[in-house]
Parts: C-alpha cells; sequence; structure tokens
C-alpha cells in the first residue's frame, strides 16, 4: 500500500476514524481534518466576528489548540461540533480583547424602517439567507454573537455564557432580541 | 435597543401571543413541542410566532453551507503552518519499559506502540484504524492488555472476515515488536466506506465534511 492510496482512503474515511487517529498521534489523520473542516470554520468564525474579520489566524490558533486537546475528545465522531465550539471561543476572547469588554446596549447601525420595503415576492432560499445575513450584520455585536453561537453552532446557553462572561439570563435576554429583531426584519420575506 | 421594532408585526405584540411570552415558546420550541400545551397550540398569535421561530432555526446552519460553498479549500501554505506547529508534539503516552538481558532501564511509548498497530493496517488493504487503546498496565512488564482499535472498512467486503485478517494483523506485529502480553484484540468497526476512484488525491478532499 502507498501512502497516496492511504491518504486517499483517509480523506474518505469518517470523522470518527480520522479524529481518533489523530487523538492517537497521526499527523496525516490531522491533516485530512484540517482540509476537511477549514472552510467551516473560516465561514462561522467570520459569522461571529463580522464579515471583515481576519479569520485565518483564528482558525489557525484553534486547530493547534485542537491538536493538543484532541486526546481529551471522547466522542471524535463529534469532532465538528467541537471543533466549532474551539473556534467560537477563540473569536470571541479575540473580539473581547478588542473592545474590553462586552457591549450588551449598542444601538444597531441601521433603523427597521430603511429595510421595510423589501420585495415581498422574493421568498426563495437565497433571499431569505441574505436577508439573514443583512439582519444580522445590522446586529449589535453581542446578541449577532449569541445568535451565532446558538442557531448556527449549536452551543447550549451555558457554554455562551461562559463564552461571553456574562450570566445566562443576559444570554436569554440578548437572545431575545436577536431573534425577534431578525425575524421583524425578515418579516417582509415571508 | 433594538425592542423599538414595529409593534404592528402579528405574534409579537405580547398581546398577540395570549399570555405567553417569547421566552417561553423557544423553550417549548427547544423541548420539541412536548408535551403538547394546548394553550400555546391554540393561540394563532403563537402559532404564527412558532413558525417564524422554526423557519429561523432551520435558516442558522443553512446560512453557513452556503457561506462554506463559498469559501475555498484550505491554502496548503496555510496548512503546513499548522502541521509544522503541531510536529514536535509526539503524542507518547503511557512508557512501556523492555525488558533486556541486562536491565538497562530500556522502554518504548505508548505512542509508539499505538503507531505499530496502526501500520499493521498495510495487511489488509482498505481498512483504517481509528483509535487504539491499549488497556491495562502497560507499564508493568508481564500485565494482561487488551487491546480495542476501531476501524473503517471498505464496502464490499465481509466485515467478520476482514476484522479476523486485521486482528491477526494487530496481533502479529504486537507480538514481533514488543513484550506486551496481549489477551485478546477488539476490532470494532464502524464505518464502511465506498471506495472512490483515487484520482481524489490525498490533498483534493476540499470541503467534503460531516461524514
Amino acid at each position: 500500500m502507498t501512502v497516496a492510496r492511504n491518504g486517499t482512503w483517509l480523506a474518505q474515511a469518517d470523522d470518527r476514524t480520522v479524529a481518533g487517529r489523530a487523538a492517537d498521534g497521526d499527523t496525516q489523520a490531522f491533516g485530512v481534518l484540517v482540509r476537511r473542516y477549514a472552510p467551516m470554520l473560516r465561514a462561522y468564525a467570520r459569522r461571529i466576528m463580522g464579515a471583515s474579520a481576519a479569520v485565518d489566524d483564528i482558525v489557525q490558533e484553534a486547530f493547534v489548540t485542537a491538536w493538543q486537546r484532541l486526546p481529551e475528545l471522547e466522542q471524535p465522531e463529534k469532532v465538528r461540533g467541537w471543533l466549532m465550539r474551539i473556534v467560537s471561543r477563540r473569536a470571541i476572547s479575540e473580539l473581547r480583547a478588542d473592545r474590553g469588554h462586552v457591549d450588551l446596549d449598542a444601538v444597531p447601525v441601521q433603523a427597521l424602517a430603511a429595510t421595510a420595503e423589501s420585495p415581498a415576492r422574493a421568498v426563495e432560499r437565497r433571499a431569505e439567507l441574505a436577508a439573514l445575513a443583512d439582519a444580522l450584520g445590522e446586529l449589535p455585536a453581542a446578541q449577532r454573537e449569541c445568535w451565532v453561537l446558538r442557531e448556527v453552532g449549536g452551543s447550549s446557553y451555558e457554554e455562551i455564557a461562559e463564552d461571553l462572561g456574562v450570566p445566562v439570563s443576559t444570554v436569554r435576554g440578548l437572545l431575545a432580541r436577536a431573534r425577534k429583531y431578525i425575524i421583524t426584519r425578515m418579516e417582509g420575506w415571508r | 435597543m433594538n425592542d423599538s421594532a414595529p409593534a404592528s408585526i402579528p405574534g409579537f405584540d405580547p398581546a398577540d401571543l395570549d399570555g405567553h411570552t417569547m421566552d417561553e415558546l423557544i423553550d417549548y420550541l427547544d423541548a420539541g413541542r412536548t408535551p403538547v400545551d394546548p394553550s400555546i397550540e391554540g393561540s394563532p398569535g403563537c402559532r404564527i410566532a412558532l413558525d417564524a421561530l422554526t423557519r429561523l432555526r432551520d435558516l442558522g446552519p443553512a446560512l453557513l453551507d452556503e457561506d462554506v460553498q463559498a469559501e475555498p479549500p484550505a491554502d496548503e501554505g496555510w496548512v503546513r503552518q499548522i502541521m509544522t506547529n503541531i510536529a514536535l508534539d509526539a503524542r507518547a503516552g503511557r512508557r512501556i519499559p523492555v525488558v533486556v538481558a541486562e536491565p538497562d532501564d530500556v522502554a518504548m511509548t505508548e505512542g509508539a506502540v499505538r503507531g505499530l498497530v496502526r501500520a499493521a493496517e498495510a495487511e489488509v488493504p482498505g481498512v483504517l484504524i481509528g483509535r487504539c487503546r491499549l488497556d491495562g498496565d502497560v507499564t508493568t512488564p508481564g500485565a494482561p492488555i487488551r487491546v480495542e482499535v476501531e476501524a473503517s472498512v471498505p464496502y464490499g467486503e465481509p466485515i467478520a472476515a476482514l476484522a479476523t485478517r486485521l486482528r491477526a494483523a494487530v496481533g502479529a506485529t504486537l507480538e514481533r515488536h514488543t513484550e506486551l502480553v496481549v489477551t485478546a484484540i477488539d476490532v470494532v468497526v464502524h464505518d464502511v466506506r465506498l471506495l472512490a476512484a483515487e484520482t481524489a488525491a490525498e490533498t483534493g478532499e476540499g470541503k467534503e465534511e460531516g461524514r
């Protein structure tokens, strides 16, 4: 068996096999994980941090952390969500370092009225997603972060509270406001 | 604050929720709408809000999927930087003593033994070993050790036969290269792969994920 064929098989293997090997010290398997999930993790980090964020370094650091902690991952088949959580923690701490504190009451950059005339007939998924992306872009940072961690990353309220350094009740409040804003903002796309 | 959304949107004015709150509805949704709450399900305002929340919930993962489609594959230079960073950590694991004629504090690492076990997969083409555990006190010479390996196998061959061959290959390798007293080798097959054309080089897996 050549190394190349082995690499091809590895690239086709499931997460449990690949992450299990990487946890045992197989760097080639870890390389497969990196290539498999780097695009997704970059996209996720960008949703958390905002479109202009430099996410390459964040994701790179997250992978190095992941390598160190992989032996602790009890269920290698859950490596995708586990990697997302490492990226979100890294992204949030980067944001907090930048702004010094979580800005819970920031005002959205754009008023609702400006977007109310969205074409009501455009109900396709793509348009809906574009509207969602716009709405996310308008949310205050803390609300956007909460929503993305919860609805894109699948983090629990407790995990989000830990990452943001705020009480769970605050997370609930931020999420409620984010959901209300997004749904209201997207109302025209129904 | 963005609580100033127009109150005219049906379902979002507290008055439209028949005494329920958005928080309550979200918890109800998180619980899979069970047990059924007749008071919520019977309220038109709540139903509208639940519909909106449900659609929004589906959109989160869809948004990420769309983002990922637009992302280029990982840059190889960027991947190499990561690989360089991690290469220093050898994942040694426990220290396994080797008894020689004149005891001289010779040992191999658990990580090295795992590497040997993984290499045994070459005897059964197409089979890939996943996580490998050495169950037992490997630090004491002669202690009974149970080996457990997870495996991904190619589609189309009897799994039991592949597992038997893999077990034999792992046993032979450990016998040849270590002094471990192996009492059992358990093979857990959890993945069956369709062997695609081998033109998809090992660097070309791109964005396939979620396997």
